[in-house]
């Protein structure tokens, strides 16, 4: 597993994601940007209302993949630090289930890098949405990740 | 050989335990611990087309060949964020 850069914040919460201080902590001197996303919980879906989520992830793949997604963000974009946090549990009407910030000298990159990062999350890391309504439940219809298509040749290192 | 086997979201629902170990012949690949999983609980088997696996926390094809002590996790499709 990659060590990271030092000072991504890159976590799985049960607890209420402390947005407005994970964008202040991304800053650096030498930052002119800080882009945020904040995705929260919806009052509905597909026309019905929403009572409130669950989140549920298979934590250590997704933690891996959240690295990932920042380790892409450092490789390709003209960034400075990254903070991707996601929240489990039972979240309720407006609050924060995953809050995604990047510094960067220019907005362009910070921009570009966030939206690249919310966008992947929402394929690639493996958290599940459970959504309540007045007259029942139902896991959120999801994206399928891409899988390698054939095996490959090499033992991943375990 | 021994593998370990996580089941996540209406799959865990559906299989009522989060995990379960399973025993597989040496040179078994995801495919053949889905075949066996889905003899104890053959309600898994309509979710086949609709879930991806996961071997040791990476992303992997079906024809992927287990090793003792692997954790494989059967996951429907994501809906974080």
């Amino acid at each position: 597993m990659s060590t990271g850069h030092p000072q991504d914040r890159i976590a799985i919460t049960r607890d209420p994601i402390p947005h407005v201080q994970i964008a202040w902590d991304v800053r650096g001197g030498a930052n002119g940007a800080v882009a945020t996303f904040d995705g929260c919980v919806r009052n509905h879906s597909h026309g019905r209302s929403t009572l409130y989520l669950e989140y549920e992830a298979y934590e250590s793949m997704a933690l891996a993949k959240m690295r990932e997604i920042a380790a892409h963000l450092h490789a390709n974009f003209a960034i400075d630090r990254v903070a991707i946090v996601h929240r489990l549990g039972r979240l309720e009407i407006g609050e924060t289930s995953v809050f995604i910030a990047v510094s960067a000298a220019h907005r362009g990159p910070a921009f570009d890098a966030c939206r690249y990062a919310i966008d992947t999350l929402k394929k690639t890391v493996p958290i599940w949405k459970k959504e309540f309504f007045a007259d029942g439940a139902v896991w959120a219809d999801g994206e399928l990740p891409p899988v390698p298509a054939e095996t490959p040749g090499a033992k991943p290192a375990s | 050989m021994l593998i370990k086997v996580l089941y996540f979201g209406r799959l865990k629902e559906l299989s009522g335990s989060p995990e379960e170990s399973v025993e597989l012949r040496d040179g078994s690949v995801i495919e053949d611990l889905f075949a066996a999983c889905s003899e104890a609980r053959p309600e898994l088997r309509r979710f086949r087309a609709s879930l991806v696996a996961s071997r040791n926390c990476e992303f992997a094809a079906w024809d992927t060949p287990l090793d003792p002590g692997d954790e494989v996790g059967f996951l429907p499709p994501v809906s974080g964020g």
